[in-house]
């Protein structure tokens, strides 16, 4: 009998077991139809160019950041490429190196020209590295190559497009635009009694749309430590990712841009100066500015920021932070475009039609490099941001046959194909070109988006404002791309945490920053880095 | 007049078996122990070696704050891992030594955590320690005790590197030091127990004795594994928060494989190197009689 019982409580088990198998199959059966149906359409609709026929049954290698074959970034050269091998016989393999590793990995591999990555899917501040050393190939021939299909150049943000050249040359293809923004909780900003708690308390209206960052340091003090959502626990005013060694530093650019780039007189306000519209470097010396007033106090202002969140942020990794906002225990979450996507998961998400999404705030006061003063502004100083790797396919100088690969990254970069890795945002490819944003200011339409499930409300938000972060902000905190500027950001990196755990005030963690930027600059050369900078930036010395 | 004696053919073959083990030591050992001081003293970049430059690499490393940072972090890593995993391991070896119902299973149970990979370990421990209703301070919370932020303050991140450790360790020693309790001879034990000496006199005068020789080789093998520690705060704390669980070696990974600078991260390793050495001669001076 007892052997019966075991027997049939074992059988029941493994019954059960396929049973929920099954479902979890059926369940991903049913996204993946969707999903390969409007990939089939896309791409019917794009632009295949003419693949050559020596390519059949050769192989690549591209190495991308390690997220899975459903994780973003690395998720679409996996979902791709049965169909790039339908249409040129070539295929390719994947190798995924952690973001930790990315920089130790890739380098070593060309500069031991070794070659073992034909093509690199990475980050875009590893291009002074690749430039100073030939390790990349412009792309700028392949524009006019009838094998290659065509892409659209021209309807890439211009802070994005910067990215993807150097000098007169075309380095990168089209394929994730990354910027950062403050997402927040509709349903709380509009709720009249918070907005009458929120006036009493800090003596005026309740920002709905918050455009400095004294306004979201209000509001994420003011929700921190309230149990709004009712759930007995005190929830908190904002989440963010700071952990040392992951992207934290991120944050940090993007809201100091607006305290550090002072506009330039005159009639462009975006043009670059000595004194005007820089942030890491004074052009003529290579001085760091690091340390300056403007900085200082921007780090003062994400210290302040970080104690109106948990604080174990400052140990906290992109999935930690974006699930706080997610679970519904943060009003806040200052981050990258995935969690627009992600809040769109009810599995991940009780956000989903609770979603409300700002443009990177701005500040009120800038420091005057030139006068060595704090300016104060009628109006916010909005400085726009590119933070994020922005991760884009280049090909290596080692790669056998390059043209095979610009044909994929080509591919890759069309409308339809760019478009439907944005619009299914498992991919982590985020909006940054005129066919991603709405019409009549984009080409989209809204049900490219609510098809793969996306809130109406909340997608439009969500787009609006990156439609407003790439177009309409006037200008945009440079990106550090000289060579070593991975070690110039750790070091940003580390004394930010140190200033963000109170191991060091704002000011020695910077002087401690502007003390390493030195020595990393010295090492490598200052005139080179120099030369490299002032490219980098388009600084001309006028 | 002197003439060579002839060795026999026999003898010149036993040199031919030793062969394959010199190589060994030449090419796995003894090379890259050489190369390794040559790029300490030669400029590098991109793992190109461009030029001789003295003892640049040395004053760079000994000037940075941040390897006189790591230096703190990992001599105080070692002297509590050591003195914790050798400590608890002696202490269950003591309880195990016993005839037990189940002692088998237990101390297989015990000796899991050796066969962790420390990267998987840190990757269980962030979840343990996790902060927001993470087990450990879910259950202090049950308690009515204050959450511990684990991760989040530099002392506590880097007493969450060593809980880690400690428990990853504790059954190496534990297994070694059972291993020489159950080799000491057990009528030294019999006669102490018929001149009614004390549980603690045993142990002070028999037991540690015996197991001296074993105890000094568990030490001197943890220190110099605690000395190299690097994947455990690498997958758990990432060094941080700032720089307060950034060891030695940890440096050496970033100067060398992050950075491509590989003159100041052999250099940092030769450093690293002498210490281990100046504290195993330390060690041997002291306690080389026990294993005469």
């Amino acid at each position: 009998m007892s052997k019966f019982f075991r027997k049939s409580v074992f059988w029941g088990l493994v019954i059960l077991l396929l049973f929920s198998l099954s479902l979890v199959a059926f369940a991903q059966e049913e996204m993946s139809e969707l999903e390969k149906k409007t990939a089939d359409e896309a791409f019917a609709k794009a632009d295949k160019g003419q693949p050559d026929p020596d390519w059949k049954g050769k192989k690549f290698t591209i190495a991308v950041l390690a997220s899975g074959p459903h994780g973003a970034i690395s998720g679409p050269l996996y979902f791709w490429r049965p169909y790039w091998e339908e249409l040129t016989g070539a295929t390719y393999d994947i190798a995924e190196i952690p973001f930790g590793e990315l920089q130790a990995k890739i380098f070593t591999d060309f500069a031991t020209g070794t070659g073992n990555y034909d093509c690199i899917v990475g980050p875009s501040f590893f291009y002074g590295d690749y430039i100073a050393n030939d390790w990349i190939i412009p792309i700028d021939k392949y524009f006019d190559d009838p094998r290659m299909p065509e892409w659209d150049r021209e309807s890439i943000a211009p802070p994005i497009r910067e990215l993807l050249q150097w000098g007169d040359n075309w380095y990168g293809f089209n394929n994730d635009h990354d910027g950062m923004v403050i997402y927040y909780r509709k349903d709380l900003f509009n709720d009249p009694r918070w907005q009458a708690e929120f006036k009493e308390e800090y003596g005026y209206d309740f920002p709905v749309s918050p455009v400095t960052w004294q306004e979201i340091l209000d509001i994420a003090k003011f929700f921190n430590g309230k149990d709004w959502n009712g759930d007995g626990k005190d929830d908190f005013g904002i989440t963010m990712h700071l952990k040392v060694g992951e992207q934290g530093f991120f944050n940090y650019i993007a809201l100091a841009g607006s305290f550090v780039c002072m506009p330039a007189p005159g009639d462009d306000p975006a043009k670059i100066t000595r004194y005007h519209n820089v942030f890491w470097f004074d052009p003529e010396t290579m001085e760091p500015l690091i340390n300056t007033p403007g900085h200082v106090k921007a780090l003062e202002m994400l210290t302040e920021l970080t104690k109106a969140g948990p604080s174990a942020m400052v140990g906290w990794g992109l999935g930690e932070a974006w699930d706080v906002f997610l679970r519904g225990n943060a009003a806040m979450c200052f981050t990258f475009g995935d969690v627009g996507t992600l809040s769109q998961d009810p599995r991940v998400s009780v956000v989903q039609g609770k979603l409300g999404v700002a443009p990177i705030p701005g500040s009120k006061e800038v420091y005057d490099l030139e006068n060595e003063q704090w300016i104060t502004l009628e109006e916010p100083n909005l400085v726009g941001n590119k933070c994020g790797a922005s991760w884009h396919g280049v090909i290596s100088s080692y790669a056998e046959d390059p043209d095979m690969i610009a044909h994929f990254l080509s591919w890759q970069a069309t409308p339809e194909i760019n478009h439907w890795n944005v619009a299914w945002g498992w991919t982590g490819i985020d909006p940054g070109t005129t066919y991603d944003f709405l019409e009549p200011a984009g080409k989209a339409k809204i049900e490219d988006y609510t098809i793969t499930g996306y809130d109406a409300e909340d997608i439009t938000q969500f787009l609006d404002a990156y439609y407003t972060l790439w177009f309409e902000y006037p200008r945009s905190v440079p990106y550090l791309r000289i060579a070593g500027a991975a070690d110039y950001i750790e070091s940003l990196d580390i004394h930010m945490s140190e200033a963000l755990t109170g191991q060091a005030t704002p000011q020695e963690a910077w002087n401690r920053a502007a003390q390493d930027w030195n020595r990393i600059t010295d090492q490598l050369g200052r005139e080179e880095q120099k030369e490299l900078y002032k490219e980098a930036i388009g600084y001309s010395g006028e | 007049m002197n003439r060579k004696k002839r060795v026999p053919l026999k003898e010149q073959g036993k040199h031919f078996f030793i062969f394959p083990a010199i190589i060994w030591l030449l090419v796995f050992t003894i090379f890259p122990l050489l190369y390794t001081l040559y790029l300490s003293f030669h400029g590098s970049r991109f793992l190109r070696v461009t030029k001789f430059v003295g003892l640049e690499n040395y004053i760079y490393v000994l000037s940075d704050y941040r390897f006189w940072n790591a230096f703190r972090v990992t001599i105080t890593f070692v002297v509590l891992s050591v003195l914790l995993t050798v400590g608890l391991g002696l202490l269950l070896a003591l309880l195990f030594n016993r005839q037990m119902k189940g002692v088998q299973f237990f101390r297989t149970i015990c000796t899991t955590p050796l066969f962790t990979a420390p990267v998987a370990l840190g990757y269980m421990f962030m979840i343990i320690l996790y902060e927001e209703g993470g087990p450990v301070n879910n259950f202090l919370h049950a308690l009515g005790a204050n959450a511990i932020p684990w991760l989040s303050h530099p002392r506590w991140a880097l007493v969450s590197v060593l809980i880690a450790d400690v428990w990853q360790w504790t059954p190496f020693a534990f297994l070694v030091l059972l291993a020489a309790l159950q080799a000491a001879p057990r009528d030294l034990y019999e006669a102490a127990s018929l001149d009614s000496a004390s549980g603690w006199e045993i142990f002070r005068h028999i037991t540690l004795p015996l197991i001296s020789p074993t105890l000094g080789t568990v030490i001197i093998l943890r220190t110099v594994e605690a000395f190299k520690v690097f994947d455990l705060p690498f997958a758990l704390t990432n060094g941080g928060p700032g720089l307060a669980t950034r060891t030695l070696t940890f440096n050496v990974y970033t100067s060398g494989l992050r950075d491509q600078n590989l003159g100041v991260a052999t250099a940092t390793a030769v450093i690293l190197l002498l210490m281990v050495l100046a504290v195993s001669q330390i060690f041997f001076r002291r306690y080389g009689s026990n294993y005469d």
